[in-house]
Parts: structure tokens; sequence; C-alpha cells
């Protein structure tokens, strides 16, 4: 019976030749008109055939391809199955899914190399994600869910409409049903019926989703027109929901912004707050020590890989590598943080040794000096890995997300300031609860007098300008994760070091800390409201519209700002934020 | 009669004997080169001088030009700007060069602009430039804004972007093209409130600038990804890109921290070809767009044997600092080598170096079949060439998505789309 009503279901598709899902995929692998290959992919829509996903997913992986037979007849194929020596793969028809036979019924193996793959485009890619999400709606991953959710509803697609519904009925994830509602009111701002646009105006009003706005905009441009003051009413007051939380979202997103550059402008001044703040000596070379943290960063990810060869002044230097892959090449950058901060500390103790060591009472000479150091460094470090930028790859675990709330708290960021907060704990130890930074605190205020008490003030010193250093080569370690690392990595930072540790006052470690924060904040902010209360400054007579403009530039404008901030800040109170007073004499 | 004849090929005979030098500098044409081997653009300018000198030996292994070999002259611009017009100066009056290949960024082009104009010089210009130029004196076979963001505007328009994002680096290119693609936006039919990154203008409203722009050397991208993200929350949207140099690492990072993808809203930049993925991360990259009149990826038989002969001739090279490990081609230096095929083309139709001659023959429509397709010169001193859009991959090679044919390269684009 059951063979008896599959043969006529065989029979009837025969009758009507509706193609089946793997004919409509080969269809589209060979249309040359990409609009076509979008409509062929878009009606697998609904489609059910288990045979769809894998088939797109090959496509998308370029392992679908064209095979031209002999009498000019393109052929779609799919490999797969393991190569052999000849790097040859099974083939098997995109049409009807059997094996691709030759003349004599034999199944053929043929070579990737040999055949030219389908072509993919972006957009060709989002349809066939459309396809996909569907079935990715029961994906196990909530944020697979999320994402094809998203998808579907931003594409205002009505008849997709009750897929979602559907879905909405049996999700139990939060987050996932938030994203479910989103879609649905969103895909039904479109709906023909005024009752069901005024509640997904009202449930977006609710949600106060940021996708929305354009959508809730159009809606109300169209209730404008059509007149109708209670869509109008419901679409303004959704409006200002959404605005009322994109200013909230943009307040507490930049907050953490200014958080996350302060952090990197503290982690950047640290070291320099201990060689310039308490040593006073003007380490010109701090920027390059932090330029010696990345390149070792460099160094530790190449021998956790395939290694590399360095051109040492002359002749080739070969570093191997351990080949680790996956999970543990991941760790790479929790062995670069330590060894970072030897290799910078271990320069700095030369450096101190052989010139910072002859000049501590001459800071002019100093200043001259460690300039000279730092352009023998960047010639150095140009010499041995090259005057182009090497690539640091950042760890899965650092290139990430939260989004909470819409505000979005990057991995590398959180990570940055947790780390911040962790140096200058660990700082704060050395400094006041070993021995060690009590000699430091005592050499520093005092040297001639520690050396009296028995203190070895020169080891001290040496001791001190490697913590100093090490501290910087940490930095090295992180900028490596947000920026490029050149030969010239350490100039960018250098001015926004000293800079930091002036305005906190000089010798002062907490004075750093707030000041680091302060001028991040402060920038973020700039950068964040200088474009909104722009359109506000052309009542300035003469310069209004030329204010305007450059309000606009906020990355450069807020730079400008905070500079010309700080010149008068420094007017008003040269020893910067907190004036640390000594018993050293010559103060 | 004869005996003259004879007295004479013995009297040159004799001159032959007496100095080869002069009878080999006889054979040969002084040519131009004029990039920075050193300062900040000499990453990127070296590379031109590269395949500048594997394109002369080409030339001269299958004879040379009009039988004489060809004998180049490299100066150093060093990144500086006056320094260019002073090189430029003395490789036409001291070192009286037939031809001068060079320049890369549009303030040096415009520094020896003069100077080629006084001298009635020959300069080849082979990077994508803002246009708005048009020189008797300079030959661009560089992409003008209609060979490389107009194609790569149409390709979004095509794969349905609704809003577009314009970003750059602050200088006369980003710009110029910006406020090129403005207008041509808006000639498309998106609505102003669609473009993104803001706009300056002048005291009586009009347009003056459109986009954000960053200084060279920013680093921080926080906020700017940030707005981009507002902007693409709901789809349709996409980033075009004149983010010049190692800035694009910073933005890269930020952009993918943030959770922005090539699938939700990709990013096309006209500043990143295969060179300049010797210092950039790839795989941050990835899905990412660039679009250029020459891709390293383009399978051509005449492309293949382009960048095998280049590797060949890397490998026994002997030129002082020369890089040989990691080299790629891209399409600023396959401009310059066609730029050679060229003006080699259009001295053997003038039969003559004088660069009047060569100048008309260059204006008369000359065809060259170079690796990424066929070029032919126009009255205009550009070139028509085709032009290609690929998706970056994670070997810092591109995956060619789209082509354009014969596009006609036209550098007075502003106020053209209304």
């Amino acid at each position: 019976m059951l063979a008896a009503a599959s043969a006529l279901l065989v029979s009837a598709v025969r009758a009507a030749p509706a193609p089946s899902a793997r004919q409509t995929i080969a269809e589209a692998a060979l249309a040359e008109d990409a609009a076509k290959k979008r409509e062929l992919i878009g009606r697998l829509l609904g489609q059910g055939d288990p045979a769809i996903a894998p088939l797109l997913e090959a496509w998308r992986t370029d392992a679908l391809f064209v095979l031209t037979a002999p009498d000019g007849t393109k052929i779609p194929v799919q490999l797969t199955g393991e190569k052999d020596a000849a790097g040859t793969q099974s083939a098997l028809r995109v049409d009807t899914g059997a094996p691709l036979a030759d003349a004599a019924g034999q199944p053929r193996r043929l070579a990737a190399a040999d055949l030219a793959a389908v072509e993919h485009t972006s957009s060709l890619r989002r349809a066939m994600k459309a396809v996909l999400d569907l079935a990715d709606l029961a994906a196990p991953d909530p944020a697979v869910r999320t994402k094809a959710i998203l998808t579907i509803g931003l594409a205002q697609d009505a008849e997709k409409l009750p897929a979602l519904v559907a879905r909405l009925g049996v999700e139990t994830d939060p987050g996932v049903k938030r994203a479910l509602r989103e879609s649905i009111a969103i895909a039904r701002l479109k709906d023909a019926d005024d009752a069901v646009k005024l509640t997904a105006l009202v449930e977006l009003k609710e949600l106060t989703s940021l996708a929305s706005t354009d959508f809730i905009s159009r809606a109300l441009k169209e209730a404008e027109t059509a007149e109708k003051p209670v869509l109008v009413k419901a679409a303004k007051d959704a409006l200002r929901a959404v605005e009322g939380h994109r200013s909230f979202v943009d307040f507490f997103g930049t907050l953490f912004r200014g958080v996350s550059l302060g952090s990197i402008l503290l982690i950047a001044a640290l070291g320099l707050a201990i060689t310039f703040g308490l040593m006073r000596v003007i380490n010109m070379a701090h920027g390059e020590m932090i330029a010696v943290g990345a390149y070792t960063t460099y160094l530790v990810q190449n021998i956790f890989g395939a290694g590399l060869t360095i051109p040492f002044f002359g002749f080739s230097l070969p570093i191997f590598g351990l080949n680790l892959t996956g999970a543990a090449y991941q760790w790479y950058f929790v062995a670069a943080l330590p060894l970072s901060f030897l290799a910078a500390a271990l320069v700095g103790i030369g450096l101190e040794r052989s010139v910072i060591r002859f000049l501590y009472r001459r800071p002019l000479e100093s200043l001259l000096a460690t300039w000279g150091v730092s352009l023998v460094m960047q010639q150095g470090l140009r010499l041995m890995f090259g005057a182009n930028n090497v690539q640091v790859s950042s760890p899965v675990y650092l290139s990430g997300n939260w989004t909470v709330n819409d505000i979005i708290f990057g991995w590398n960021r959180v990570f940055v300031v947790g780390f911040a907060i962790l140096i200058v704990f660990g700082m704060w130890l050395v400094l006041s609860k070993t021995p060690l930074g009590l000699l430091i605190r005592a050499s520093m205020q005092n040297r001639a007098m520690a050396s009296c008490m028995g203190v070895r003030t020169e080891r001290v010193n040496m001791l001190t300008f490697g913590l100093g250093s090490g501290l910087a080569g940490l930095a090295g370690a992180f900028l490596s994760q947000i920026g490029n690392v050149g030969p010239s990595l350490g100039q960018g930072y250098i001015i926004d070091s000293f800079m930091v540790v002036v305005v906190g006052g000089v010798g002062s470690i907490g004075g750093t800390i707030i000041s680091a924060f302060g001028i991040g904040g402060i920038d973020q902010v700039l950068q964040q409201y200088l474009p909104t209360i722009a359109p506000g400054l052309t009542w300035v007579p003469g310069i209004g519209s030329f204010l305007q403009n450059l309000a606009q530039d906020a990355a450069v404008f807020g730079k400008i700002l905070v500079l010309a901030g700080i010149i008068l800040f420094l007017q008003w109170r040269p020893a910067g934020l907190f004036v640390t007073r000594s018993r050293n004499l010559e103060d | 009669m004869n005996n003259k004849l004879v007295s004479l090929l013995s009297a040159g005979a004799l001159a032959l004997g007496a100095s080869l030098g002069t009878a080999r500098a006889a054979e040969t044409v002084k040519v131009g080169v004029l990039h920075s081997l050193s300062g900040t653009m000499a990453i990127s300018e070296t590379s031109l001088r590269d395949i500048l000198l594997f394109t002369f030996d080409e030339i001269n292994a299958k004879g040379g030009v009009l039988g004489k070999k060809i004998e180049p002259v490299v100066v150093d611009g060093a990144s500086n700007w006056p320094l260019f017009a002073e090189k430029a100066k003395q490789l036409l009056e001291q070192d009286k060069v037939a031809v001068t290949f060079g320049c890369w960024t549009s303030v040096s082009r415009k520094s020896v602009l003069p100077v080629f104009e006084k001298n009635n010089g020959l300069l080849f210009y082979p990077v994508q430039y803002e246009g708005e130029e048009e020189s008797q004196n300079v030959a661009y076979t560089a992409e003008a804004v209609n060979q490389q963001a107009t194609p790569a505007v149409d390709y979004y328009l095509a794969e349905g972007k609704k809003k577009f994002y314009l970003l750059g680096s602050d200088y006369v290119y980003p710009q110029t093209t910006n406020l090129v693609l403005l207008e041509y936006l808006l000639s498309k039919g998106v609505k102003l409130e669609n473009i993104g990154g803001g706009f300056r203008k002048d005291g009586s409203g009009k347009i003056i600038s459109a986009g954000k722009y960053t200084p060279f050397g920013h680093t921080d991208y926080q906020q700017i990804v940030a707005e981009i993200k507002q902007f693409a929350a709901s789809g349709d949207a996409c980033v075009i890109s004149t983010l010049n140099g190692d800035t694009n690492v910073p933005f890269f990072k930020e952009y993918a921290a943030s959770g922005l993808t090539a699938e939700t809203c990709p990013v096309v930049s006209f500043s990143i070809s295969e060179d300049e993925f010797r210092g950039l991360p790839a795989k941050q990259l990835v899905g990412q767009l660039g679009c250029w009149t020459y891709f390293q990826s383009i399978d051509t038989p005449a492309n293949k044997k382009f960048v095998a002969d280049f590797q060949a001739w890397l490998k026994k090279s002997n030129v002082p600092g020369l890089v040989k490990e990691g080299r790629v081609t891209c399409s600023p230096m396959v401009l310059s080598y066609v730029g050679v095929y060229l003006w080699k083309a259009a001295v053997e139709k003038a039969g003559s170096f004088d660069v009047d001659k060569v100048r008309a023959a260059y204006k008369s429509g000359i065809s060259f079949d170079g690796p990424g397709g066929k070029v032919t010169t126009q009255k205009n001193m550009h070139v028509t060439k085709n032009v290609y859009i690929g998706e970056t991959k994670a070997d810092g090679q591109f995956k060619i998505v789209k082509s354009f044919n014969n596009v006609y390269g036209e550098p007075w684009l502003k106020g053209k789309f209304k």
C-alpha cells in the first residue's frame, strides 16, 4: 500500500514537473545572472528537503563545482570524501545526488584543481542564509537562532512571519524571545491592517529596539501621508522611546569607551610614572620599551606557531616554532605577558647600567641621551623585523564581545580594563608592602640619605628602572591587540604617556591613574557629543560655521580640545593634580 | 663616394674602439624612476621601483625600445614632497630622461607637476587618485574615481544596499572621492539621511565635505565603530573606506570585535591591495571587499606568466636592498608595468623619443594586453581598463566577485551626477 502510494506520488511529481530542491540548486549553480541565481535560491525557502542545507553549505565553502563535459554541457557536481594521492575526490551530481558516472557507468573521481568552483557573492550568500535561517530557527545555539530571527525580521518578509510566530510559542531563551518579538513587530509594520501596525508600534516602543528606527520612521511617513493620526502618534511615541534608549546606550557606551581608553593610557603611562615620576629620569626611550614588549608578543606568537627567521644584523637567526594549533596556540598571549615584561625590563636595566646611571643629576642630558637611544632602538627593530608592520593576531578569547542591553563590551577592551586594575593593584602591593618597595621609596625620596643608611641605591635604581620598563613592555603586549606593531609603535604613545604623568602630578601614582581615566573619559565624551552640539555653535560670530564643521571631525577636534584644556590646566596647577612633597633638599 | 663611405665607416669603427662608453651610451635611452625609497611611503613605493626595474630588464632582454636599451635613473623622493620637485628637475634638466615613471601620493604629483610642465617632460602616474586633473605632461595609468569608487557603489547597489557610511583618512584623495561619491549616491536615488559619516557645510548650507575623517596614525576607532554599528542596525548598510595605511589595523580590529561582519555590513576599501596585506592581519578582513583594476588572483595565462616572471626576476636580481620573500603583485605595480609598455608602444608608433611626438601617439589610442586585461590609452591622457571587485581571503589575496570590462577613465566627475 505504502509502495503504491509512493509510486503514485512519484508519478504525480512527474506529471507536474515541479523541480526538486536539488534541481533548483543545480539550475542556480549554472545560471549566469546573479539576480536569477538569487531568485532560484529564494525558491528553496520553506522547503523541508534535507539536501538543501549541506548543498548550500558546500556552495558557500567552495566545494561545489561545474564540470564541463566534452560536448559542452555543464554539470554541477559536489566533491566529497577524502582526497587521494592525485587530489581527486568522489563526485556527486548536484541535481540527483547520485555519483557522477562515466560512459562505462563507473563512478568518476575528480580533482578540485581541475574544476571551476561555483561562484558566490555576498548577496547570494545572504539569500542562502535566508534559506538556512529558517532551518536555523530551531538551531541549538541561541546566538545562531537570534541571528536567523533578526535576518528574517529586518527583511520584513511577511511569508516567513508564521514561522517566527510559531517559534515564539516554543522559545524559552529570554534573549531569543526578545529578538523574536522584535522581528515579528518589525515585520508586522508592513501589514496592511492598521490595528496590527498599531500593536507592532506599541510592541517596538516597549522593546526600544534600535534596529527598528528606520522601519518606524518609514511607517511614520506612510502614516503621515495617509493621514492616520492614531498611527502617527504611536509611531512618534515609539521613535521617542527608541531615541531615549539610544541616548542611554550612547551614554553608557561612551562611559565604557572612556574607561577603556583611560586604561590604555594608564597602562602605557604607568611605567613612565615610575621612571619619570619617581626617578625623575626624562626617558624618551619609554615608547621603545613599549615596542619591545609588542615585538616580544609577536615573537612568542611565532614560536607558538610556525617559527620565523630574523635577519640579525647580516646573519639569519632562525627561531624554531612549536607548530601548535587550536587551543594550545591561543594561549600564546598568556605566555607573552610575563615574557614581554621580562624582555623590556632587561632592556631597561641594560639602558640604566649603560647610559642613565651617569646622568641622574643631569636631566637635560638624560633627555637627549635617551632620545638618541630611542632612535637607535627604532632602527634596530627595523633592521631585525623590517620596516613593515608585523601581524599579531588576536586570540579567540579576546576577539568577541558581550552585548548587554545594546551596549557593546569588546572582550579585548574588557580585558584591558581588568588588566589595568590588576597592574595598578600589583604595583601598589610591590611599592607599599614589600621590602623592595620600601627601599625604592626611600631611595627616590632622598638618594643620599638612603645611601647613608646602607641602602644599595645603585642596585635599587637599576631595579626600579627595570620595573618601570617592564611595565612599559606589558603595555606593549596589550597595545599589540588593539593597534599596529611596527618599529615606530612607541612614538605614538610617548606624548600621551608624558601628558598623563604630568597632568597627574609627577611622582604621584594615584594622580597618574586619575589623570589617565580623566583624559580618556573627556576624549570619548567630546567625540560622542561634539557632533550633536555642533549645530548649536553657529551663533558664534564669524567662525560659527567653521566651528560647526570642525566639530564634525570630532576625533581630531576632541583631541585638540583635550590638549588645549591640559595646557590651561597646567597654567593653573603647574605641578599637576597631586603635588608630591619630598624631603629632598634639591626640590 | 665609395671612398667617402669607407672612411666614414672606419672613422666610426675607430671611435667605437676608442671609446666604448660613448658608443654604449648612444644605444641606451635614459628613463627616470621617481619614487620614495625612504621615509613613510617607502613601504609602498619601493615595490613600484622593483616592478619598474623588472619591466626594464624584460624589455631590454627583448631588444629594448627602438633598438635602444633602457637605462634607468633611479632617484629617491624620500617621502618629502618638495624634494620630489627637485629630483624631477634633476631628472629632466641634468639627466635629460625621455620619460619618468613615478609618484604615489597626490601631493607628490602636484609638487612635480609644474616642473614637468615647464620642461615639457612626461610622467607616468600609476596610483588610484581623486581626478579633477588633466595635465598634458602626465599619463595617468592610475585608476580614476569612476574606475574604482563608483563601480564599487554600483556593486553595492546591485547587492541591495541602501545605507552607505563614508569613512576616510583626512587628506585630498578621500575628501575629493567622497564628495564625488556623495553626488553619485544622490543621483542613484540614495537619500541623504542614508549616507553616514556627517557633512560639513559652508555658510550658504552647501555641502563641502562628506564622511567621517581621521588623521594618519589614528588608533582609537571605538566611537566610530559604535556609530557604524548603530547605523547598520537596521540592515542593508555598508561602509566605503578610504582609510589609508596602517590605520586600517585598529579600525578592522575594532570592527571585528564589535560583532560587525562582511555579511552584516561589508566594508570596501580603496587603499588596501595585496601589497598592503604584507603588513595587515588579513584574517580580520576576510570577506571585506577591495576594488582595483588588477588582482593577483586574476586567472589568465598572461597574469600567471607575469607573476611567475616577476618572482623569477626577484630570485636572480641583485638590486641592493631588494626584499625577496613574500612578494606579491598588486594594482599600482601592474599599472606601473603597463605604463612602461604603453610608453614603449607610443615611442615605437611615433618612431621617436621626442615627448611631443610620443604624446601625440599616446593620445591616438594605443592598446596593450596587460596582466589585468586589455588597457587602451585615451585622448584625455587616462586609460580605459577593466575594473574588478574582490573579496578578501585569509591569505591576503582577493577572490574576484564582479568585473566591469573596458571602463573609460574620466577625471572630471565633480558636478557630473545630477
